[in-house]
């Protein structure tokens, strides 16, 4: 498995400034990786780039044993004519019920299944929002602050399940939060402030999986390495 | 719902009366030119039933004709939504026919169709087609992209899905859009009524105006509005409760 970019260029229409400069890089193998950096920098631009199968079919971004790839990001809604358990029934497939089941009760929003979307917190729907990708067939899963407003105890929780459930998958891991980037993600792909001198690095993470033993040493010199090739 | 149309009405009703009234002491015109009250209450007192009826009939090819509209502008809407060169086409020729004031074809469909029932619902719905279209278009082109976003990547986006995405998302505006063409259909069969018609409250309209008698108009003005502002009412209603059924029948909670 193994996602790269050669030389990506990309400006949005009308404007002079290139959101994406002549990046490249290479992520292998499945695991938890990351896009890291300040807002603004292309981190989305690049996640729906690599999700675009237009892109896909230049030499831009090559990708092997990928077919399937999904885009999912914080703030979407499920419909809000039936419950959310409902919504989830219809786009689960019938072998992947216990699944299904097993992932609910991991995100805890077993109370909350006979609820319309609009009436569930924001973090909730994001948990709501994630389960449904991750019912879907998919060989990477790019995650746009999904786990935005949840609590960071849960969303440890969830990481690691996912890492645990899901590890012959890629999951692509958009987030602010550089603790847990450092921490959870096994390549990080850090992006530089400025647009003009912007250089992106991958940097290897801790990777850390469920039972982990946390070495602070090697966490703070991941944490001090991202910081630095910002 | 219901009473707030008929109250709204019957304000500016009596605020139009009252506008004649003063007309009538300031500039000293006679009951043959305004009606005074007693001779408009007169009136009503005689023609109340006939126009009662006579509105009622016109209601009831107004309705026809605004249902037809409906059903076609929904069909021709659900087709036209997408960026096609199909879709293209509909939304350029409605927003383009819908610059011409269709009523001025009116006389053409009474020329072809000679007068009657035919002839007054084809004006109707005419009127109110069109606007009904561009809503509907503007509704079903417009992807509500936090919801469909799911289902396009995951490949189970159906047409019907989709439509039932936008709508439910648009209820409000869609309801607010088929009251408010109750108005336009209403218009439309008056104006019918007015060049091609042996019946209903547009040809007793064109009667009382032969005979320059004022306060006749104004009793089949009142009849119009009350009764229109009851099926509005009642269309918001039914409105109101399609979106609280569709919500609770699914296990939610009122909208």
């Amino acid at each position: 498995m193994r996602l790269e970019c050669n030389n990506l260029n990309f400006t949005y229409p009308g404007s002079r400034i290139a959101v994406i400069n002549n990046l490249s890089f290479s992520m292998k193998n499945p695991g938890f990786n990351s896009l890291f950096g300040p807002s603004g920098v292309g981190k989305t631009s690049l996640a729906k780039m690599i999700a675009n199968s237009n892109f896909k079919s230049n030499s831009d971004i090559v990708t092997e044993e990928i077919d399937t790839i999904l885009y999912s990001y914080n703030l979407e809604r499920l419909p809000g004519w039936s419950s959310t358990g409902k919504h989830l029934n219809k786009v689960t497939s019938p072998e992947n019920q216990s699944l299904k089941e097993q992932l609910i009760e991991i995100f805890e929003l077993n109370d909350v299944l006979d609820s319309r979307f609009s009436k569930l917190s924001m973090g909730q729907q994001n948990r709501m929002n994630l389960i449904r990708y991750l019912m879907q067939d998919f060989d990477l899963l790019i995650m746009d602050e999904s786990l935005a407003n949840v609590d960071e105890k849960l969303r440890e929780t969830i990481i690691l399940a996912i890492k645990e459930l899901f590890s012959d998958k890629m999951f692509l891991y958009i987030s602010h939060n550089l603790m847990e980037v450092s921490k959870f993600c096994s390549q990080i792909l850090v992006f530089g402030k400025s647009p003009e001198k912007k250089e992106c690095f991958v940097i290897e993470g801790q990777d850390c999986k469920k039972g982990y033993l946390l070495d602070k040493k090697l966490l703070d010199m991941t944490m001090l390495e991202i910081m630095n090739a910002f | 719902m219901l009473f707030r149309r008929i109250y709204q009405f019957l304000i500016v009703y009596i605020i139009g009366i009252l506008l004649l009234l003063m007309i009538k002491t300031g500039l000293s015109l006679s009951d043959y030119v305004i009606p005074g009250v007693a001779l408009i209450v007169e009136t009503a007192g005689e023609v109340t039933k006939e126009y009662f009826f006579d509105v009622l009939n016109t209601l009831s090819v107004a309705v026809l004709g605004q249902a037809l509209s409906i059903a076609l502008a929904f069909t021709i809407g659900i087709a036209g939504r997408k960026s096609s060169w199909v879709g293209s086409f509909i939304k350029v020729t409605a927003y383009n026919i819908q610059a011409y004031p269709i009523v001025a074809l009116a006389p053409i469909i009474f020329i072809l169709l000679g007068d009657g029932f035919i002839t007054r619902l084809l004006i109707a719905s005419m009127i109110c087609y069109f606007p009904l279209l561009l809503s509907v278009l503007g509704i079903m082109a417009t992807p509500v992209e936090d919801i469909e976003h799911f289902y396009n990547v995951t490949g189970r986006m159906r047409w019907q899905l989709e439509v039932k995405i936008r709508a439910f998302e648009n209820l409000s505006k869609l309801t607010t859009v088929i009251s408010g063409s109750a108005t336009l259909a209403m218009a439309g069969t008056i104006v019918g009524e007015f060049i091609a018609a042996n019946a209903g409250i547009g040809y007793s309209i064109r009667i009382a105006l032969y005979q320059s008698d004022l306060a006749k108009i104004l009793v089949a003005l009142f009849m119009i509005g009350i009764i229109i502002s009851i099926y509005q009412g009642f269309l918001e209603t039914i409105g109101e409760q399609i979106k609280t059924k569709w919500s609770i029948s699914n296990g939610g909670e009122v909208l």
